[in-house]
């Protein structure tokens, strides 16, 4: 039998990265125009914590590498009390995290990029990149949907913004065409008397990816049947990053109290269609949606109400 | 040997003084090299190697002509090529396979190119035509007639008379304990309590933080030159020559420092791989470095294991028998894991004193990856469950568990399982040191609502498992200034032997510890011989080696000033380096001697010169056991004994388990560094904890589903207690330099059966076999209806 026909192939990674042209445009312009005219075989990258790991694992084979950081402004991080944060495509996790803006207005962020990975990999990971690289376990992007984030993104027809409720597609897969570079994300102010909790179920303390994760943040909304929205986001328990709209709806409409809580983190549980693989069984994920939908919404309830 | 008396002469300051470690510059500040760091220039040739992808096929045909003609390979070699076996217990192992491949992994073929990225593309295009044969995935089926065999030839193969494999089996050990008369004491009914268990133990994986590198270099006249990370240069420049034929003394092993070790660079795994590839590339060096993935599931992986145990105790709670089956999952080749199973045959009552034990120790071949030493040697895998079957049993006869073990465990001149009598012992004040440290029978409140508290203990034995004769050497040198230049053949691997002993040679000789400096790197060419760095045998062995080599400079220069100033040898000592007199009060410096002696009065002539003290130790005293029985005058030199005790806390909601707290008791005979002693109690709990709480290698039909770090997690320290309580017992060895003996492997044994324990103390159910991940706990509390 040659071994191409057995079924137990393992995949066997190069000790190397397979050769391709690094490519460093001038501007965002040119930029797009060298993706979109080699589409399918160059990749923008930023951190490259995702990339040179996926090529030299062989999953990756583009030929060109696009070099898109501290391109027109991408590096910048920058706070307006009306308008909102503006975190560069560049900006990496530890520089997010260590802002005094962030920390101040929006520290769900800083929390949620502290899970990702260690240290030294948050000096070159980044969130815009966190978000584009669109794995259904991304620790940072349930945070980003919680707080209304919208990305900008530069394309041969120029600047457009894309909300993240419509940006994933699959796993590792986005609406983002060639051409297309991410080079900011804006969030909004919070809304009034806010509170935020992610909960990550990794398999040891740190480093790990999400097994189940869970973002909440709720506020006060005298709009809300119940007086208070929370919104949620779930991560490694769908194709794509989850929101479990009927939890939400049941915590929009019920006076909250202990059993709407259950009540909502069994819709949250219920929404969820994990799979089994070597992190974790589909079994196990849904009743830590569940569980832990319940600490953060309880978490989040504790601060916010009166 | 270090005789008797050692333990009854006073101990040097320095003996028990915790040195700062030689290398610790050298490695903090980047300075110190490792093997990939060493520089051959642009004829460096790159290695990849072809590997199987199926876990048991038989090789029908290998077409090496496509990647032979690719431009920039140097050359290709496969099993023709090299026809010897290789092994350290059992040679079972070619250097390629030649008919036959048994794990995924298994080398086919090796490429040496011009660069690694050329060798690589070699190996795509070498063909390999397979027919795939049915795989043994679990060794206790494994051992069994209907098992396909994975050795067919086994009753050919070269083989150390104390091993003892079944033709016609996979069974390449099998190991007996029959002492006193264990179904007796079931017939009788004398039990108050009997206790039956199973547990089984995945595979595990070292992952010491530097993988595998091995350069080989053969000139033209055959002489080969080998520099590797690695813990065995001696082993390896053994049995690579016997493989291919050639003289020790033609086998020359440079080993730099080690990035890690833990057994997985213990005798010869990739090595002989780069050495075979250089054979056919004469005159240039070739390189072999393995991926990650490469280092989870071509070199040595931890033994799995399936292990029975039955044991029972009088109303009293004291054990009257056990009786133990334990299925080794062997792997591919056992040519080192044999002995293993023979370790834990010996072992098999684990640190208790039981009259009559009946065990089974089966080493077992399967399709899984290669089975090999590891930190614990078999005992941690074996602990696993005895530990947790002592706990059962007390709890089945109502004994609170730290009693019950108080009650049973070894003391000085107790029984062995193998017949013989216990050494003096400290075991009985590790317990209770654990007991107290541990606040054991108090009860903390959880520090939330939804978690539960515990606490668990555990007990240990370990013996130095090795040929009978495994020896050491070592040398002394004094230099012009009287700095003093140590040679071993024993490696750093980062458990700082080292700086022990140039502590021991400092302390021997009488000069302070900064005089020594230790010959490295190891060189088989020009350092002493020593077995391997295995067995946490160095302080002991290597120690009394490097303890005799320094009293024999020692003497060599006491002698030349006796005779200098016609004094008696006796009344002369060597402090911080003077050479004194208590008798005439007179003093010289060593500086002023070492080298180039003394002159005789009236301008006679010169005595003395260059000082090389040279000092070796093996035992002597290591017997053989009976065949049928395991019965025998003396096993082992001598056994490590210890205890653990951890209190840890569950998540009732996610099945989480932290471990808040540990405390580690062993008795380490004399603890020569005791700073160097308390780090290998840290690190082999933490390295425990791993393997409780994390680590284990998920084969699917002999295929590796997590070989890298992204899913193989290991502890980080955010994972480790904050407060690793390590206490020194130390009741001497009565061999031992100073009484010290072993600690680096038996810190990890009692991990995973004390966090067990704490878990079982915290929620009232056993959550399987390790690792203890939140999810398995939380299953086994949904199960047991206690789950939130």
């Amino acid at each position: 039998m040659p071994e191409t026909a057995g079924q137990t192939f393992i995949h066997t990674p190069t000790p190397g990265l397979p050769e391709f042209d690094y490519i460093k445009p001038a501007s965002l312009t040119a930029a797009s125009q060298f993706l979109a005219e080699h589409a399918g075989e160059a990749r923008p990258f930023m951190g490259g914590t995702d990339v040179f790991v996926r090529m030299r694992d062989g999953f990756w084979t583009e030929k060109y590498i696009v070099n898109v950081k501290g391109l027109d402004g991408m590096n910048d991080v920058t706070f307006d009390p009306t308008t909102g944060l503006t975190i560069g495509a560049s900006v990496n996790m530890n520089r997010l995290i260590a802002s005094l803006e962030v920390k101040e207005h929006y520290p769900l962020l800083a929390e949620a990029a502290h899970t990702v990975a260690s240290y030294q990999l948050r000096t070159r990971a980044t969130l815009v990149g966190n978000i584009c690289n669109a794995s259904p376990a991304g620790d940072t992007i349930g945070a980003c949907m919680v707080l209304d984030g919208t990305l900008h993104i530069h394309g041969v027809d120029g600047m457009r913004k894309e909300p993240l409720s419509t940006f994933f597609v699959g796993p590792g897969q986005t609406v983002l065409k060639p051409g297309d570079i991410a080079t900011a994300i804006t969030f909004p102010i919070p809304p009034a008397g806010y509170a935020a909790k992610y909960i990550k179920l990794g398999r040891n303390a740190i480093g790990d990816l999400a097994i189940v994760g869970v973002t909440a943040l709720g506020f006060p909304d005298r709009g809300a049947p119940s007086g208070y929205r929370v919104r949620l986001a779930l991560a490694s328990v769908a194709p794509i990053p989850l929101v479990p709209t009927q939890a939400e709806a049941i915590l929009a409409e019920k006076p909250i109290t202990e059993a709407t809580i259950n009540e909502a983190a069994q819709a949250a549980m219920d929404a969820s269609t994990p799979i089994d693989d070597v992190r974790g069984s589909a079994r196990y994920r849904k009743l830590m949606v569940k569980n832990l939908t319940r600490r953060a919404v309880t978490q989040v309830w504790e601060q916010i109400r009166e | 040997m270090v005789s008797k008396e050692m333990a009854s002469v006073k101990i040097p300051d320095l003996i028990g003084k915790s040195v700062p470690r030689l290398d610790a510059r050298d490695k903090v500040t980047g300075a110190a090299r490792f093997a990939d760091d060493l520089q051959f220039g642009p004829g460096l040739l790159y290695a990849r190697i072809k590997r199987s992808p199926f876990p048991h096929a038989i090789i029908k045909s290998i077409d090496i002509s496509k990647a032979q003609a690719l431009p920039g390979v140097k050359a290709v070699v496969t099993g023709k090529d090299f026809p010897g076996f290789i092994g350290l217990y059992l040679l079972d192992r070619h250097i390629f396979c030649r008919d036959r491949v048994r794990y995924v992994g298994d080398p086919v073929a090796g490429v040496a190119a011009v660069s690694e990225e050329i060798a690589e593309k070699a190996v795509e295009l070498i063909q390999v035509d397979y027919e795939v044969l049915e795989p043994v995935l679990d060794p206790e089926f494994g051992a069994s007639p209907d098992a396909p065999l994975v050795h067919p030839d086994l009753s050919e193969y070269e083989v150390v008379p104390f091993i003892l494999p079944r033709a016609g089996t996979n069974i390449s050990n099998h190991f007996k304990i029959r002492k006193g008369d264990a179904d007796g004491v079931w017939n009788s009914g004398q039990c108050a309590a009997v206790v039956e268990r199973k547990y089984r133990v995945p595979h595990v994986q070292h992952v010491p933080i530097e993988p595998h590198v091995a350069i080989a270099q053969v000139n033209e006249g055959g002489t080969v030159t080998l520099w590797g990370s690695s813990q065995s240069p001696f082993a390896q420049r053994n049995l690579i020559a016997k493989t291919l034929g050639i003289s020790q003394s033609d086998m020359r092993v440079i080993a730099p420092y080690v990035g890690g070790g833990f057994g997985s660079k213990a005798g010869v795994s990739m090595e002989a791989l780069a050495v075979a590839i250089a054979m056919k590339t004469k005159g240039r060096p070739v390189k072999l470095r393995l991926t990650r993935e490469e280092e989870f599931y071509t070199v040595f992986v931890r033994q799995g294991l399936v292990a029975y145990f039955k044991m029972g105790c009088d109303e009293n709670g004291r054990l009257l028998a056990m009786e133990n089956k334990f299925y080794w999952d062997g792997g591919a080749y056992t040519e080192y894991g044999v002995n293993m199973t023979r370790a834990a045959g010996y072992s098999s009552s684990g640190p208790y004193e039981v009259p009559h034990v009946k065990t089974d120790s089966y080493c077992v071949y399967t399709n899984h990856p290669v089975s090999g030493p590891m930190r614990g040697f078999g005992m941690p895998e074996m602990h696993a469950g005895l530990e947790q079957c002592i706990d059962d049993l007390a709890e089945a006869i109502g004994i609170d568990p730290a009693e019950f073990r108080k009650i049973n465990c070894l003391k000085t001149d107790s029984i062995l399982v193998t017949g013989s009598k216990m050494h003096a012992t400290g075991l009985p004040q590790c317990v209770q040191e654990v007991i107290r440290a541990i606040d054991w029978g108090r009860k903390e409140p959880p520090s939330a609502p939804h978690k539960r508290r515990g606490k668990g203990i555990a007990l240990m034995w370990k013996a130095p498992a090795m040929p009978p004769n495994a020896g050491s050497s070592a040398w002394v040198e004094l230099n012009e200034d009287a700095t003093v230049t140590l040679g071993v053949g024993g490696q750093e691997i980062g458990q700082g032997t080292f700086t022990a002993m140039a502590q021991m040679a400092a302390a021997a000789l009488g000069v302070p510890y900064d005089w020594v400096r230790v010959a490295a790197p190891v060189d088989t060419q020009y350092s002493p011989y020593e077995w391997q760095t295995v067995a946490s045998r160095l302080t002991w062995s290597m120690g009394n080696a490097v303890v005799n080599a320094a009293r024999d400079a020692r003497r060599q220069v006491i002698e030349l000033v006796a005779e200098a100033w016609d004094e008696d040898p006796e009344d002369l000592d060597i402090v911080a380096g003077e050479v004194i007199s208590y008798k005439s009060e007179e003093s010289i410096s060593l500086k002023d001697i070492v080298v180039y002696g003394l002159p005789k009065p009236n301008d006679s002539g010169w005595m003395g010169g260059p000082v090389v003290g040279r000092g070796t130790f093996m035992p002597t005293y290591v017997t053989g056991l009976d065949p049928e029985t395991g019965q025998g005058e003396r096993a082992v030199v001598h056994y490590t004994t210890g205890a653990q005790a951890v209190e840890v806390e569950v998540d009732m909601q996610t099945g989480a388990v932290e471990v808040l707290r540990a405390v580690a008791a062993f008795d380490v005979g004399k603890a020569i560094n005791p700073e160097l002693v308390k780090s290998q109690m840290e690190g082999g709990f933490v390295q425990g904890l791993s393997t409780a709480l994390f680590e284990s290698l998920q084969l699917k039909d002999g295929v590796l589903q997590n070989p890298s770090f992204v899913d193989y997690r290991i502890a980080t320290s955010s994972d480790a207690p904050a407060d690793i309580h390590a206490i020194i017992v130390e009741v001497p060895q009565d061999d031992g330099p100073w009484g010290a003996r072993g600690i680096g492997e038996h810190s990890m044994v009692p991990t995973i059966p004390a966090i067990a324990n704490a878990i079982y103390d915290a929620i009232g159910v056993r959550p399987g076999p390790p690792p203890f991940t939140a999810e398995k706990v939380y299953l086994a509390m949904l199960d047991a209806a206690i789950a939130e």
